[in-house]
């Protein structure tokens, strides 16, 4: 072994510690980009030279760059993302609605009660003209406050018909972008080398992509193959594949995939799938109730109401109107009469009868076809309102610490920690001041050698 | 195994959590309620709605019954002066009746007695915000009018209908008795046999005035009788009265388990949010600083 041996050992000692140094640079510059994966130097014996009866080493050689990380906890990860998008949109959502059902003295209950009550007072002096146009009044308000609440739920629904156009244009410019990511990732690892910095990109964006749709993700040859909804393509290999939007006979935005299928009853999760389960599933199952609510209470009422007789000795005609069944009825309820002398107090046809108001209050108790009576009908609408929200809060949560934690886990394994750093950062400077000094040392020794000569 | 090296992410959590046990504590102590939105305690929420339409009937009740035993003290103090005339009516008819008396004083008997006959027919015509109570349910209009072509005197324009009034949960109370039960009752007709003891002072012998004046004092009896009815009314809303304000009184108890915080443990709970909020926060101000370059030589640094 000769001494320019020695020196080029020492040189690629040199070489190995400053790729190691610039490993640590790199990770303690990026400690605080997110989705970001710590490299590791992979340091390595260079092949030893054979002699008759020894090997000799030859020095240490910098292989690659190794980024750390579990492809299955990011997988974890998305999924859990997924999931929690979904919650999370259910939740913004509900939230809103349910401030509809808050007890505030012009909810629907609290109209209706208000009726009531009025109708009540007018048992004391059924004749008396101001507490009839108070009864009026009150029915209007209760059909405001169904008014106000369809509407209030429609507007929220419509907000989300905005969101699902929104959804679907990021999720194809994810596609978009990961489509090239994927093919260089693929290159890469046919290649055998480390994914490092377009795999940590590509994560990123699966994960940015999960928040928004529920995605599938097969690894193949030729990189990733991402699929929602029921398997609807939107990355395979280099190639993206756009979703549209459409609006549908129902008059909301729905979800098509690129050849023209319908997939919106298919996506389930992310803020996409979220927004879609709450506008298509929960929020018109609250419009039915109220909807029946409003039909079977209007007819039961006008029942009771044109069973009695006016101020004028008149049978009573219907109190309110409105569709009799089903969509529209909530939105739509109003009070069909505006003289108050026509509402039907009187039993007998006498203006001071006040006999068919004892059946004008019994509406309040008694069963709708339903099978409750009104006010317990719109309790269960609240409760369905509060429960809905409630599970959403609760679902948002559950997923929030769940992924917090796979996060915490991925972070031990891909965080950057500074103080490991550090120390590499000491480990590195050592060896390469140690190789530094053995360069020196040998330029020292040819030195010594050529003094000789002289 | 590597430990998560990035503390942020749970720091931040950590203050996150602390400060929305704040919030909490906060809304329930300045609202005074525990559940402020439905997703609070649907359950609750739900049962409140019931809550509410109960106390509003309740309310509703109690001005109701009020209204009613208003009118009732109406009623009944003017039957108390009714009675009293009625009573002078009958000790008029009963000296009247007496064969001392002259026809000169009989005339002026007579009139007596037709003065006490408007004033009973007028207290029969008795209104209350406008509406009259005597008519049954026809009490649009003045139930009785004097009328000399009847032999009576007088013609009831009101019908045998009553009215009741809920003042209470299946508590309908009757809260009118038609005239024709009062003061025109076919077997004892207080306001007829007024008139005919007027006619038989002004006309009559000694044994029609005291027939007339037998009359007048059944007639008397019976209203005495029918009178009760309206003592026992008031009794009843009496203590109805009290029954609905026990109730307000359960029900708003009711609500404030329902719905209402516990002032105590709202106040435990946002002093613990504050000292763990504190907590966090100082234990991250002191961890999150630190690192391995602190105790490094400055050559390194």
């Amino acid at each position: 072994m000769s001494l320019n041996t020695s020196l080029i050992v020492a040189m690629q000692s040199l070489l190995a510690e400053q790729g190691a140094l610039d490993a640590t640079t790199n990770n303690i510059a990026n400690v605080n980009t997110p989705g970001y994966t710590r490299e590791l130097p992979v340091l390595s014996e260079a092949p030893a030279t054979q002699y008759a009866n020894y090997s000799m080493g030859n020095g240490v050689v910098l292989e690659q760059f190794q980024s750390i990380r579990d492809q299955i906890l990011e997988q974890r990860i998305q999924q859990v993302t997924q999931q929690n998008a979904g919650a999370q949109a259910q939740t913004n959502a509900l939230q809103q609605v349910e401030t509809l059902f808050t007890s505030n003295g012009s909810d629907i209950g609290s109209e209706m009660s208000a009726l009531f009550n009025s109708i009540m007072q007018l048992q004391t002096d059924p004749a008396n003209m101001s507490l009839r146009q108070g009864i009026l009044s009150a029915g209007q308000n209760l059909a405001t406050a169904f008014h106000t609440t369809a509407a209030g739920i429609a507007q929220v629904q419509g907000g989300m018909n905005l969101q699902v156009t929104q959804d679907v244009g990021q999720i194809n410019q994810l596609a978009q972008e990961i489509a090239p990511l994927n093919v260089q990732l693929a290159n890469l690892k046919a290649l055998g080398q480390d994914g490092g910095t377009v795999e940590d990109q590509l994560n990123v964006l699966l994960g940015k992509l999960s928040g928004l749709t529920n995605v599938n993700v097969t690894q193949t040859e030729s990189g990733v193959t991402l699929t929602t909804g029921n398997g609807t393509a939107l990355v395979v290999g280099g190639q993206s594949f756009a979703l549209q939007t459409a609006t549908g006979s129902d008059g909301m935005t729905h979800v098509l995939d690129s050849s023209g299928t319908d997939i919106t009853p298919a996506i389930q999760n992310g803020d996409l799938g979220g927004t879609l389960q709450v506008r298509d599933t929960t929020l018109p199952g609250l419009t039915n109730q109220l909807n029946t609510l409003a039909s079977q209470f209007a007819s039961a009422f006008n029942t009771a109401h044109e069973g009695g007789f006016d101020l004028n000795g008149q049978a009573g005609v219907a109190f309110f109107s409105g569709p009799s069944t089903g969509s529209g009825s909530a939105a739509n309820f109003s009070v069909a009469i505006t003289d108050p002398a026509l509402i039907a107090a009187s039993s007998d046809g006498s203006a001071g009868s006040n006999g068919n108001i004892t059946n004008l209050i019994a509406v309040q108790n008694a069963k709708l076809p339903a099978g409750s009576s009104p006010i317990d009908g719109y309790a269960n609408i609240v409760f369905a309102a509060g429960v809905a929200s409630a599970n959403a809060q609760a679902q948002t949560s559950a997923t929030s610490m769940s992924l917090q934690q796979l996060n915490d886990q991925r972070s031990a394994i891909s965080g950057v920690s500074i103080n490991e750093e550090s120390t590499n950062l000491i480990r590195y400077q050592q060896a390469f001041a140690a190789a530094a000094k053995v360069i020196s040392t040998i330029d020292q020794l040819n030195a010594d050698v050529l003094n000789m000569i002289s | 195994m590597r430990i998560n090296p990035n503390m942020v992410p749970d720091i931040l959590a950590a203050i996150q959590g602390t400060q929305s046990q704040e919030t909490t504590a906060l809304e329930q102590l300045s609202t005074g309620k525990r559940v402020n939105k439905p997703s609070d305690d649907p359950a609750a929420s739900a049962e409140m709605v019931q809550n509410q339409v109960l106390s509003g009937q309740v309310d509703q009740y109690t001005t109701d019954a009020s209204g009613v035993l208003d009118m009732m003290h109406t009623v009944d103090s003017s039957l108390s002066a009714v009675v009293t005339s009625v009573n002078q009516a009958i000790s008029v008819g009963t000296e009247g009746a007496n064969s001392t008396v002259t026809t000169s004083q009989r005339q002026a008997m007579a009139q007596q007695v037709q003065g006490i006959f408007a004033s009973v027919l007028n207290a029969a015509n008795l209104s209350y915000n406008g509406s009259y109570l005597f008519g049954g349910t026809a009490s649009t209009a003045a139930p009785y009018a004097a009328d000399s072509n009847s032999s009576t005197g007088y013609k009831y324009n009101g019908n045998e209908d009553v009215n009741t009034v809920q003042i209470g949960a299946g508590f309908d109370l009757q809260t009118n008795l038609p005239g024709d039960q009062l003061f025109s009752n076919s077997g004892s007709d207080l306001l007829g046999s007024l008139n005919q003891l007027a006619t038989a002072l002004q006309s009559g012998t000694t044994t029609d005035i005291a027939n007339a004046t037998q009359q007048v004092t059944a007639g008397l009896n019976y209203l005495t009788q029918q009178r009760v009815f309206y003592g026992n009314a008031m009794s009843q809303i009496n203590a109805q009265e009290t029954f609905l304000s026990q109730e307000t009184v359960n029900l708003k108890s009711q609500a404030n388990t329902l719905i209402g915080a516990d002032a105590t443990q709202a106040a435990t709970m946002l002093s613990q949010a504050q000292t763990a909020n504190s907590a966090v926060l100082s234990a991250a101000a002191k961890i999150m600083p630190e690192t391995l370059l602190d105790y490094l030589p400055t050559t390194l640094g």
